[in-house]
């Protein structure tokens, strides 16, 4: 046991003698979560458009302030043909053009079928869709208005109504989703990389061999020198909590326990596989390489953290199952916004702690006290 | 193929003993089969060019690299079957210095003495212990890294040796400092020596083999001599060893390296040593065939073998019979 | 130019040694495109929907049905009146719970408006939204309908429908696929060129050969030249992989005019590059130079250059931080001329803040090397 607490102890000397190293450990992950934070947004809004009014009528005007009223879109400018229009959006100074064309107005009066158009900039393809779904809603209740109105003028009509309740998130604020995405992301890079980093360096630079030609046991190295790491890993889990908290307005509607609990197991599987990483490579070029390309891309990109699993295919959904952040993902979801506890979570804490526990064993088997 | 006195010493258990060590990598022959054996309290040199085997070597006498064939014996232990048993008893300096440079003389001290099993009181007068042997008192709180070449060295040893280990394995302990610092480390290895501490040394800095009580020569792997350095000067037999000083040094050394009666020669940045039978006959014939090249000995005289004569003699020997083996 | 040259190949042959290294930088984007590329998306499908039906008339199956023959909604549950409908969510077995009151029907029959609820799991937000708005869609298209049978009941002819015809530009299936792979371009490009070029100084620096080649009569502009060159070469090897890949297996065709898009590679690795380069000046340790360039890099890369979250609805003190993101400007222009043909005139602004940007991390890079002592 002192072998292993002289280990630790040298690893945090080490670590604020390094001047450069507090700011990326304290400050860097504050200003990330509320950097990204703050970028991190899906909410479709302001979708800037740009107007081509043919007609000009008072029907038309009409229209064009029920697309104005409803919030979501910016009229940016306005243009007298569509494909002046168009330029627009190559350029990418509006996402959508509206297009009301000559006789729309009398069209509508006189109960022809009116034609309109909305061109979309089908780049962006998912706000894309949701700005054409606004676009489609509120030109379909234009259009049941002036239907309704037609009928009886004076009584209601036997529509449905939709009314949504949203669970959790009432006013469905992407920030709420995003945030606590990003604590994970924090996390991960941070303690994968440091743990990656940590060992092959001594490799690098020598300090490795004095080590292992001491009777110390692989345990006290590893442990020693990864529990360090998974201190400060909890420390930012404070840290980038209190941010989240306090400056973004996510509610922690679980407990702050549990979370803590639960990111330990989840640092289990992060150090361990920064300890893997190191042991596969000889310099800290290959471990960064290896860790960042390799390891972290992959994770972030599939582990449901940005991207749905749900719409993946389904091999590929398969192999998400293999990623511990998809789990932690679910997790923090969980216990900042639904107040899941353990009686919910238990399965995916269960699977950490499985995963931890059997990556650090590999990992620990492949690190030899020996040069070969 | 060993010169001098070979095997095991008369006496008490070998505190190292190898037989017929080897180690691959691949088809590339490190290290091939080395036969020796070092007495306890002894100071063993081993002494070769950089890539020698020299490293490999110790790396197996410490567990840290498994041999390929062939047992090694330290301290009774099979480094081989009981690597970390080995570790255990014995300190070891590696060639690069590997202690922290960012980490104060007093913390590396710490961390060490802790690593190696020492607590409490037994380990504050050990580090006091290791402090005034390394001339460090006072400077407990100055950063590894900042300190000077010498004293990084013996801060180095220093560590290595907080265990009182009763073999201590040195890589190149020297290499890269001052002749000054060098001569201080090597009373301190006299020390050691001289309280039953057997040390076994790598360097190739010859000046440095002369302290040594016995030598072992290492070239491609081999081991080529092995023996007390009076021993291995004796190689010579009769012959003499001159040294000539000439304008023309690299003209000198081909001429006079292409005669019969010049046994050997080398040379040594502008003089050249040739080893011939006869000190007078070798002299005259060589300023004879200078004089008539027009390139004038500046000086031609008889001198005491140096281990770089000696060193030199056995590598080429070893390569001669390296190339007749070869069809 | 023997100096550069002499530099270069030194480079050269040091990454060859490395070959660990080199496969990262060049296969590994394109197989990460190729993964990702099938995976990747923010189209919400089968969407795990339970129903509760309290009324069971005509109307409400009516309703129910037109859910369920969706292709939006995939009917996972029937929970019964009175279970748990919370619990159904936060165990996520459904993502939606339509729920439909016992007097839905009488009150259509009554003419008067009806209303069921719609209970989402508001955790996963994106999804929600979007789950939203096809059952608006849904609901709205169900009354049209309606109002067209009173009308027709009525006598009355049916009133003039508004026939809006969507017309989507440059990515008309409206596949993510095809709006995400210019962005993970950059992305990976960021961060190879990037971190080999700091990594790559600073490595100098950590074993003490810096001290070597600054002894050496070399300028510093060959310096920076020579090392700089071999990761460009690299880097636009590894772009064309990708391209090419992206090309044959998703059907990016670049719809734009071919050498616009290598000069605004170009453009963008010189920035990245020169990046790089200015992160190895101010760190010491390899660990160091990996945190800061993939901090000040990859993340924004990822999250502020406009690659999956939009710049516009960024408060506005973020938006001016973007004004330095170098993606922010590539990804405009590269999503111009793959996606919407354009030539890179379009994007003269673009173009020329790339420009600045590669020249000001440059001169940065090479004020710090000159002026370092040690």
């Amino acid at each position: 046991m002192r072998v292993l607490w002289q280990v630790i102890v040298k690893e945090f000397l080490q670590i604020r003698r390094d001047v450069r190293m507090i700011p990326v450990i304290f400050v860097a992950p504050v200003v990330q979560i509320t950097v990204f934070g703050f970028a991190v947004n899906t909410d479709v809004t302001n979708v800037p458009m740009v107007l081509v009014d043919e007609d000009r009528s008072a029907t038309s005007r009409d229209l064009v302030s029920r697309f104005v009223d409803s919030g979501y879109f910016d009229v940016v400018g306005s243009e007298e043909r569509a494909d002046a229009a168009e330029r627009w959006l190559a350029v990418g100074r509006a996402q959508m053009a509206l297009v009301l064309p000559a006789g729309f107005g009398a069209d509508v009066v006189s109960r022809r079928t009116a034609a309109l158009q909305v061109i979309v900039d089908g780049s962006d393809a998912s706000s894309a869709n949701i700005a054409l779904g606004y676009a489609s809603a509120v030109t379909q209740a234009y259009g049941v208005d002036i239907q309704a109105t037609r009928v009886r003028p004076r009584s209601g009509t036997a529509t449905v109504r939709l009314e949504p309740r949203v669970f959790y998130n009432p006013d469905l604020r992407s920030r709420w989703y995003y945030v606590p995405a990003v604590l994970a992301m924090i996390l991960l890079v941070m303690t994968l990389l440091l743990s990656a980093m940590g060992v092959v360096r001594e490799k690098e630079i020598g300090t490795m061999e004095q080590l292992i030609v001491t009777p110390i046991r692989p345990w006290q190295l590893l442990v020693g020198k990864l529990a360090p790491f998974a201190i400060i890993g909890l420390i930012q889990v404070f840290l980038v909590t209190a941010v989240t908290i306090f400056g973004f307005k996510v509610p922690l509607r679980g407990s702050f326990l549990v979370l803590l609990g639960l990111s330990c197991l989840f640092l289990l599987s992060t150090l361990g596989l920064g300890l893997l990483v190191s042991t596969l490579v000889q310099n800290q070029q290959q471990a960064m390489m290896g860790a960042a390309l390799a390891v972290m891309m992959p994770m972030i990109l599939l582990s449901g953290l940005i991207f749905p699993i749900e719409n993946m295919p389904r091999a590929i959904q398969l192999f998400t199952y293999l990623i511990p952040v998809r789990y932690y993902a679910e997790i923090i979801r969980g216990v900042f916004l639904r107040g899941s506890g353990l009686s919910v979570l238990w399965p995916q804490a269960a699977v950490l702690l499985g995963m931890g526990v059997a990556i650090l064993t590999v990992a620990s088997l492949r690190f030899r006290k020996r040069l070969d | 193929m060993p010169l001098g006195v070979p095997g095991r010493p008369e006496g008490p258990t070998a505190a190292v003993e190898t037989h017929d060590l080897s180690k691959h990598f691949g088809a590339f022959k490190a290290v091939d089969r080395i036969s020796l054996a070092v007495e306890e309290g002894e100071i063993f040199g081993f002494l070769g060019a950089n890539g020698a085997g020299k490293s490999t070597t110790i790396r197996m006498l410490c567990g840290l690299l498994r041999p390929t064939s062939g047992t090694a014996l330290v301290l009774g232990t099979d480094v081989a079957k009981d690597p970390e048993g080995v570790k255990r008893r014995i300190g070891y300096m590696s060639q690069r210095f590997s202690l922290y440079d960012d980490l104060t003389v007093a913390q590396n001290l710490r961390f060490f003495g802790g690593v190696y099993g020492l607590a409490g009181t037994a380990a504050r007068e050990r580090q006091a212990w290791a402090l005034r042997m390394a001339g460090l008192e006072g400077k407990e709180g100055r950063l590894t890294g900042e300190l000077p070449g010498g004293w990084k060295q013996r801060l180095a040893l220093a560590c290595a040796v907080l265990h009182e280990p009763r073999v201590v394995f040195l890589d190149e302990p020297t290499s890269g400092v001052d002749p000054i610092s060098r001569r201080r480390f090597w009373r301190l290895i006299d020390d050691m020596s001289a309280a039953g501490v057997t040390v076994f040394v790598t360097t190739h800095y010859l000046d440095e083999a002369e302290y040594c009580h016995r030598l072992g020569l290492i070239h491609a792997g081999r081991l080529v001599a092995l023996g007390t350095v009076s021993e291995l000067k004796r190689v010579f037999g009769g012959a003499t060893v001159l040294e000539v000083t000439a304008p023309r040094a690299a003209e000198a050394l081909e001429s006079i390296g292409a005669q019969p009666w010049a046994l050997e020669t080398s040379v040594f940045g502008t003089r050249i040593h040739v080893v011939v039978a006869d000190a007078e006959e070798g002299r005259r014939r060589i300023e004879e065939l200078l004089h008539e090249a027009g390139n004038e000995p500046v000086g031609v005289g008889r001198i005491l073998p140096s281990l770089e004569d000696v060193f030199i003699h056995h590598v080429e020997q070893a390569e001669a019979a390296g190339r007749e083996a070869r069809p | 130019m023997r100096r550069l040259r002499a530099v270069m190949l030194k480079e050269l042959r040091q990454i060859r040694r490395d070959p660990f290294s080199l496969l990262m930088l060049i296969a590994f984007p394109a197989l990460m495109l190729v993964l990702y590329g099938f995976a990747l998306s923010f189209d919400v499908r089968h969407v795990r929907l339970a129903v509760q039906d309290r009324d069971r008339s005509p109307r409400s199956r009516e309703l129910v049905a037109s859910f369920t023959h969706s292709t939006y909604f995939d009917l996972v549950a029937t929970p019964a009146p009175g279970q748990d409908l919370a619990r159904l969510t936060e165990t996520r077995v459904a993502r939606a719970i339509l729920v439909i009151p016992e007097q839905f029907g009488r009150d259509l029959a009554a003419g008067r408006e009806a209303t069921v609820q719609l209970l989402l799991d508001g955790a996963d937000s994106t999804t929600a939204a979007t789950i939203l708005g096809y059952a608006r869609a849904l609901v709205s298209a169900a009354n049209a309908d309606v109002v067209t049978e009173e009308l027709a009941r009525a006598g009355r002819r049916p009133a003039p429908r508004l026939d809006l015809s969507p017309r989507i530009l440059y990515n008309p299936d409206l596949e993510s696929t095809q709006f995400l792979l210019p962005g993970l371009i950059g992305l990976l490009m960021m961060i190879t060129a990037v971190l080999s070029t700091a990594l790559s100084v600073v490595r100098e620096k950590e074993r003490g050969t810096m001290e070597q080649l600054r002894v050496a009569p070399l300028r510093t502009l060959e310096l920076i030249l020579g090392k700089t060159f071999p990761y460009l070469g690299i880097s636009l090897l590894a772009t064309v992989i990708v391209l090419v890949t992206a090309r044959v297996l998703f059907g990016v065709e670049i719809r734009g005019f071919l050498p616009d898009l290598l000069v605004v590679v170009l453009l963008y690795l010189f920035g990245a590059l020169g990046y790089g380069l200015f992160i190895s000046t101010i760190a010491n340790s390899q660990t160091f130079a990996f945190q800061a360039g993939l901090l000040t890099s990859l993340l924004p890369a990822l999250l502020l250059s406009g690659f999956v979250f939009q710049i516009r609805i960024m408060p506005p003190w973020l938006q001016a931080i973007t004004y330095i993101v170098p993606n922010r400007y590539f990804l405009v222009v590269l999503r111009g001329i793959i996606l919407k043909g354009e030539r890179l005139t379009t994007y003269w602004p673009d173009v020329w803040a790339l420009v600045v940007y590669g020249l000001v991390v440059t001169a940065l890079a090479s004020l710090r090397l000159v002026r370092r002592e040690d």
